[in-house]
């Protein structure tokens, strides 16, 4: 979907504007492509984050997020997954 | 009767029959409706030439088609024509009213307010289709926890999958329209 129709459809009011978390090395971050590393899973991606590579926690890890044009809209925490994909074993008994 | 490959039964009544359509629900069949002047209780096999045609050129594509005018409502001691009377006498009797309208307007001069028509955003059909498939394929292409889920035909919005995900097993797929 297009990036305004997934901040309007976020759940959050739109007089409140996206909730986003304003980190402290973004500037480092796109010039020296440094990743940053973040628990931040709620920050919503801003037009300024794209080009930059974030490091977002699922828990346990943290998993490499690069950001690009059509993420805009999303939350960071979208595209780190929580949980391993679901394999069934047949136990031998 | 057929518009534009969807089957409408004759003996359905006109205002719900075109919720056959996919795009088309109950509330946008009811205006699609009262803006061809077609009556609450008229069934399809007593639609108009005229009416089919507009109703099925507008359908094949709402954004790109011209306007249909929105006229006013009938007062209550209107006599409408005959069926029989020719198309010639119609178009005249419709010409005179629209010039003495565009008089009066001339007349007040003043800017009316132009309201959008929003029976133009409606998409229908494979217009519709085309623009979720694109939407899920959107979503797998960013990486996305819901592009994953329909990759995985798992349930998307954070439904229970320990039982009763047989509707998400069965419909949601990369290719579901």
């Amino acid at each position: 979907m297009r990036p305004t129709l997934q901040l309007l459809k976020s759940g959050r009011s739109a007089w409140k504007g996206p909730y986003f978390v304003a980190f402290p090395n973004l500037r480092d971050a796109l010039t020296n492509h440094v990743p940053i590393k973040t628990q931040a899973r709620s920050c919503t991606i801003l037009p300024n984050f794209v080009g930059i590579r974030f490091m977002v926690h699922n828990g346990k890890d943290y998993m490499p997020v690069n950001v690009t044009q059509d993420m805009v809209g999303h939350k960071l925490g979208e595209f780190a997954h929580t949980k391993k994909r679901f394999t069934y074993k047949a136990t031998k008994k | 009767m057929h518009i534009l490959g969807v089957n409408l039964p004759d003996s359905h009544l006109a205002r719900f029959a075109l919720t056959n359509f996919y795009g088309i629900g109950h509330k946008t069949a009811h205006r699609l409706c009262a803006r061809l002047q077609v009556h609450d209780k008229c069934k399809v096999k007593d639609l108009s030439p005229f009416q089919v045609t507009a109703l099925a050129s507008f359908l094949s594509s709402p954004a790109t088609s011209p306007t249909l005018p929105r006229y006013p409502l009938a007062t209550p001691d209107y006599v409408p024509p005959s069926p029989n009377t020719p198309a010639q006498e119609l178009q005249a009797r419709f010409a005179a009213i629209r010039a003495k309208r565009v008089e009066n307007r001339a007349r007040r001069g003043t800017d009316p307010i132009v309201y959008k028509d929003t029976l133009k955003d409606i998409k229908v059909e494979s217009e519709l289709r085309r623009e979720i498939r694109e939407n899920i394929a959107h979503q797998r292409m960013i990486g996305s926890y819901v592009g994953r889920r329909h990759a995985m035909h798992l349930p998307v919005r954070g439904q229970n999958t320990q039982s009763n995900a047989k509707t998400a097993r069965k419909l949601n797929q990369m290719d579901r329209y």
